[in-house]
């Protein structure tokens, strides 16, 4: 029964009914009364129909656990215009926002390398928005047993590394969602003149003294690296999704919501 | 350095210019700083190489801004001055001797003066030394033979300012004549006015040196020369100097602190050197007058400081009036009409008389005791004024202190039971002090006491009835003068108090009563302000010597006797400096004298100006540098933010003054507590707070219900009730208060009492209930009552009487039941009152039951009975009604009293006119 219970979750991580008898909530069949069962197992109103005494006994189904990680970069935290939130406050409404509805139809949720395991029931989305907010864990740590894996980043890295940082955990969860969210300013490159650039988090500056001689190039590596990383979500069976932050925060849901359906995720 | 118009203070700066050259290269190798900019997605373009790198440069107009700012700075530093003007080439060699006009004339146009004197050592002559000689005189005198050079003659000038003395130029010919200093050139800044002492000395400094004169007399007005007022108001002369255009300047009326209370236009005639100014004032705003001032000048001799020394008078009054309601007070009336002109000061006479005040005034007191009488002769003969005014008490006695024996009997015109009208009054004596006023039509005289017909009885009156009668006497005594009001100083006998007249009246009697002999030309006066040469008042200066009475006509004002008020024994006594002085330009100049204009007295330091618009370009050029790196967006936010701050600061820096002068005022919104404004503006109910929260609670549950009732039965319609606390609330307010006592009272405090005594003395009325009526067998006890209330000034009680007001204010009553029935209530006894308690009227302000009347009227929040009530519906409404009679015998005083005799009275009016009673009650329109 283990062995089974473990193979099904193999073949078929998470999904709803196991199409066998066990613990879940959907009618599965009415069995004899046998000496082992308990008493207040007995169906009595489907025994009254005859002289026998029947069990009633449910469908099995077992929780999926689906984990969450965003990128504690300070690029990451980071937003061109004042009056938006920055890309990972976004990137983490999106995925606490779906996290509670996970937990509401059952699932088990948690933070990909948090100090938690993966919880299940009402208390589940506060727990999982203060590992959110809390954890700054860099790496990528495959968790214990099969999960859906929501990584959110700017992923401005080059794709390769992010293949290397990617590949122990795609080994682990065959299923997983990148949430690419990016703000409005690195769509558009709305600079000009003679400009001294910064990355975030990296002492790293270049000056350009014309900034609008760039701007083709940038806006053609942004797309080509966007590609890429389409690519690298195929390759790995898993699924992009893109979020500016200059959209609402509703659009970025929906469509992560959608990614996860398509694995599979009840609603 | 000598350049067209200009002269350069330190010319070797201008080798700064050649600088410019070099900073242009400089600014334009430099580039400007780039902007700044976070992109985390700059590490897609890591090995992307800039394809285009153009050089960076400064734009153009950046760096004219910034020569010019360079080119501002240096010409700045070299402290150009532009001097269309500057003097005496020639003559450059030798001291130069500047003579300065320092008096009070100069001081209008006293910053040209000392900008020209400034000036002086400008241009070639500025490494000669300097002499200066100043015409005012001082106690310690500017010596002529020191030697200034040109940063200590500089700084002397700055710190000069025009003397509030005249000058004295023949003093200062002699001190020049004295110093045996021979200057190789002079310059002389004048006032130019007096001809008469400017012209010899014009004439002896021009045979002692080249001289050049700067002439700047007086533009506006010189001199306020003379006052004089009268009863009704004021007149200013008001002098100038240059009497050709006809113009008008405007003068203020100003208080001692400053306030304008008036303002009036003097207007010069084209050609007329004099003008005058007239001020018609209420004689209230005359007496706060201290000076007056042409606005917008400032000078000592345009200040007319406005003494005492007709105007306040010290007044004394002794009353012997001793009820609590000041409209009915005769002292009211008195102070009243004489605050705005007298000190006044109360007390006993013998204290009064200590004080020797100008005038004493007694209201009807008719025995004065040996003693005082002896010492009130004295400072009568000693030239004090005794006024009198009658009343019943004086009419009773003997009065020694009359100006006229009396008859010992008050007369009494009009009235029921005299034939006689009352009188008006007659027209004032030619003789009198107060002829002159228009004796008003409608004041009657109802009583007086009648003085004995004597020979000298005519030339003693003052004032008449029309029909001969006098109505007020007066006679000399010694030095002094005794007055006598034939009527009470209040409205008690006539309407006379009430007129304007009366005003009048008495302040010609307080004036005329002051006597000759009060010694004026004593005394010695202290100086306690002093003007300063712009006139402005000070504290006097150290050098400031009292000055005797008698010679404020004659002294020139000096350092010693500064214009300004004195303090003395009548007053305070003015030293205008102005006063009688005529101004008159010169025009007659030595043919030798270089006379200046005003434009070329006149340099212009341009130093600060340059370095200032240095900055101003530097500020500017900051703004552009940050703009160009991209910081001005935040920058200019912040900017707004700050003006709008200061703006905002400023806006409330000017408001403040206005919102000061409305905190004087009286503002009742904030003194007030707001219970107290909202009894005062609708009549309610109240009760007194006892301590004990079961019988508070009852007793407002009682008093909102009475106030129910009162409101759906009668005219009466009170707002809800108020508990008050007899120690801290105003108490006034309220018609009538309630106290109704617990089981075991706690006394009240003696402060509580007094306010409580104080209350009822003014009109209030006050009812005590002491719910004890429950007890089978007592009669009503007060013996509680005298522990709680101690010291309650209780007047004499008696039971109500069957045909008492109180059973027929509203409703016909048998009895007064509360919730207890058949229980007395007591009531002032009628006829207790005396003539001291004015609350007479007939009208009780005590009542005190002990039936729990408030249980019985008590109601809760929805009107249904709290309590039960012995005698039930029928008794309980019984107890309402008794409510309603005695709320409305509170409220109409004896008003229903006397509608108790109406019927009567109505039947003998309808027996003489034949008119039927009740139709005239119906419509009394008809």
């Amino acid at each position: 029964m283990p062995l089974n219970a473990a193979a099904a979750d193999v073949i078929h991580p998470g999904a709803a009914g196991r199409k066998r008898a066990g613990s879940g909530e959907q009618f599965w069949q009415f069995r004899r009364y046998a000496q082992t069962d308990a008493a207040d197992q007995i169906d009595w109103r489907r025994s009254a129909r005859s002289d026998e005494y029947f069990v009633r006994e449910a469908e099995l189904e077992t929780a999926r656990t689906i984990l969450f990680w965003a990128d504690p970069h300070p690029g990451f935290d980071w937003t061109g215009g004042r009056e938006q939130m920055t890309k990972s406050t976004r990137a983490k409404t999106i995925m606490l926002a779906l996290g509670s509805g996970l937990a509401r139809s059952g699932e088990r949720i948690g933070v990909l390398g948090g100090t938690r395991p993966p919880s299940l029931g009402k208390a589940a989305p506060d727990r999982l928005a203060e590992d959110l907010l809390t954890s700054q864990n860099e790496a990528l740590p495959p968790p214990k047993s099969t999960a859906l894996a929501v990584i959110a980043s700017d992923f401005y890295d080059p794709v390769t590394d992010w293949q290397t940082r990617l590949a122990p955990l795609a080994g682990r969860c065959h299923h997983g969602v990148l949430l690419a969210v990016s703000d409005p300013i690195e769509h558009d490159f709305p600079y000009t003149g003679r400009t001294r650039f910064s990355r975030p988090g990296s002492l790293q500056t270049r000056i350009f003294g014309r900034a609008e001689t760039v701007r083709d190039d940038y806006l053609a590596r942004f797309e080509a690296h966007r590609e890429a990383l389409a690519q690298l979500a195929l390759r790995m069976g898993w699924a992009l999704v893109t979020h500016r932050t200059d959209q609402p925060a509703l659009h970025g849901a929906a469509a992560l919501q959608l990614a996860l359906q398509q694995f599979g995720a009840r609603r | 350095m000598n350049l067209g118009p200009f002269l350069f203070g330190a010319p070797l700066a201008l080798l700064g210019l050649i600088a410019l050259p070099v900073i242009w290269y400089i600014l334009r190798a430099t580039p400007p700083t780039p902007k700044q900019a976070d992109l985390p997605s700059l590490r897609l373009l890591d090995d992307l190489e800039a394809r285009e790198e153009t050089p960076a440069r400064t734009p153009w107009w950046i760096l004219l801004l910034r020569l010019i700012m360079a080119a501002a700075a240096i010409l700045g530093l070299s402290l150009p001055i532009y001097a269309p003007g500057a003097i005496g080439d020639d003559a450059a060699g030798g001291p130069v001797l500047v003579i300065v006009d320092n008096g009070w004339t100069s001081a209008q146009r006293w910053s040209e003066l000392r900008n020209a004197a400034a000036s002086a050592l400008d241009g070639e002559s500025r490494d000669t030394p300097a002499h200066l000689l100043l015409t005012a005189p001082r106690e310690l005198n500017q010596d002529p033979g020191e030697r200034f050079t040109r940063t200590s003659f500089e700084a002397r000038i700055r710190s000069l300012q025009p003397n509030p003395w005249p000058i004295d130029r023949a003093d200062a010919l002699a001190r020049l004549t004295a110093s045996n200093l021979s200057p190789a050139r002079i310059l002389w800044l004048t006032d130019g006015l007096d001809p008469e002492t400017a012209e010899p000395f014009a004439r002896a400094l021009a045979e002692t040196a080249p001289l050049t004169i700067y002439a700047a007399p007086p533009r506006g007005p010189a001199a306020l020369s003379g006052l004089s007022a009268d009863a009704s108001g004021v007149t200013l002369t008001v002098r100038r100097a240059d009497p050709v255009n006809a113009v008008s300047h405007y003068i203020s009326a100003l208080t001692l602190d400053g306030a304008a209370l008036a303002t009036t236009e003097a207007d010069f005639a084209a050609g007329e050197a004099d003008a005058e100014a007239v001020f018609t004032l209420p004689p209230a705003a005359l007496a706060r007058i201290s000076r007056f001032q042409v606005t917008a000048t400032s000078s000592a001799g345009n200040v007319w400081l406005w003494d005492s020394a007709d105007r306040s008078r010290r007044v004394g009054l002794v009353s012997g009036d001793r009820t609590a309601q000041p409209l009915l007070s005769d002292m009211h009336y008195i102070r009243k009409a004489l605050e705005p002109f007298a000190t006044i000061t109360e007390g006993e006479l013998i204290d009064l008389i200590a004080d020797n005040p100008d005038a004493i005034i007694l209201t009807d007191i008719g025995q004065i005791d040996p003693v005082a009488e002896a010492a009130v002769t004295a400072w009568i003969e000693a030239g004090g004024a005794l006024i009198r005014f009658s009343g019943p008490l004086m009419a009773a006695q003997d009065a020694p202190l009359v100006p006229a024996p009396l008859r010992r009997a008050s007369r009494a015109i009009g009235g029921t039971l005299t034939w006689e009208e009352p009188q008006p009054l007659g027209a004032f004596p030619e003789t009198s002090p107060f002829a002159g006023l228009i004796p008003p039509s409608d004041v009657k005289v109802r009583q007086q006491v009648l003085a004995r017909p004597g020979p000298d009885l005519a030339r003693r009156t003052w004032a008449r009835l029309a029909d001969g009668s006098p109505l007020v006497t007066a006679d000399r005594r010694g030095a002094g003068t005794l007055v006598l009001y034939h009527v009470t100083a209040g409205p008690d006998w006539s309407d006379l108090p009430y007129s304007g007249v009366f005003v009048d009246m008495l302040r010609r009697t307080i004036a005329a009563g002051r006597g000759e002999a009060v010694p004026d030309e004593d005394g010695l006066y202290t100086p306690a302000l002093a003007l300063n040469g712009s006139g402005r008042l000070i504290q006097a200066g150290p050098n400031a010597a009292p000055l005797q009475a008698a010679d404020f006509g004659t002294v020139i004002a000096s350092e010693t006797h500064p214009p300004g008020l004195y303090q003395g024994p009548s007053g305070t006594r003015a030293l205008n400096v102005a006063r009688d002085y005529r101004p008159a330009a010169v025009t007659n100049w030595p043919a030798s004298a270089i006379l200046l204009g005003d434009a070329e007295a006149r340099n212009l330091r341009l130093g600060g100006l340059l370095l200032g618009f240095a900055l101003i370009l530097l500020a500017i050029d900051l703004l552009v540098a940050l703009g160009l790196a991209g910081r001005l967006p935040r920058l200019a936010k912040t900017v707004a933010v700050i003006t709008l701050l200061s703006l905002t600061f400023t806006t409330v820096l000017l408001q403040q003054p206005a919102t000061a002068q409305l905190h004087n005022g009286p503002d009742i919104e904030q003194n007030t507590p707001s219970k107290e404004v909202e009894a005062a503006l609708r009549m309610r109910l109240a009760y007194i707070e006892t301590g004990d929260a079961n019988t508070d609670r009852a007793t407002s549950a009682g008093l909102l219900g009475l106030s129910l009732t009162l409101y759906r039965r009668s005219s009466v319609e009170p707002a809800e009730p108020h508990a008050v606390n007899l120690e801290t609330d105003a108490l006034d307010v309220y018609p009538i208060l309630f106290l109704s006592l617990p089981e075991n009272p706690n006394p009240f405090s003696a402060l509580a009492v007094a306010n409580l005594n104080r209350y009822m003395r003014s009109g209030g009325a006050l009812f005590i209930d002491t719910r004890k009526g429950g007890s089978i067998g007592t009669s009503t006890s007060f013996e509680g009552l005298d522990a709680v209330l101690e010291g309650l000034d209780t007047p004499p009680l008696a039971p109500v009487p069957t045909d008492h007001v109180l059973t027929r204010s509203f409703y016909l009553l048998n009895g007064f039941p509360g919730r207890y029935a058949g229980r007395r209530l007591w009531i002032e006894a009628t006829g207790a009152s005396n003539r001291d308690d004015r609350r007479g009227d007939g009208v009780s302000r005590l009542f005190v039951g002990d039936a729990d009347y408030l249980a019985a009227w008590a109601v809760d929040e929805r009107g249904r009975a709290l309590y039960s009530v012995d005698g039930g519906d029928q008794q309980r409404e019984m107890a309402k009604r008794f409510g309603i009679n005695l709320v409305i015998y509170v409220l109409t005083g004896n008003y229903k009293e006397d509608q108790v005799h109406l019927p009567a009275l109505l039947e003998r009016l309808g027996k003489e006119d034949h008119e039927p009673v009740d139709k005239t009650r119906d419509d009394p329109n008809d």
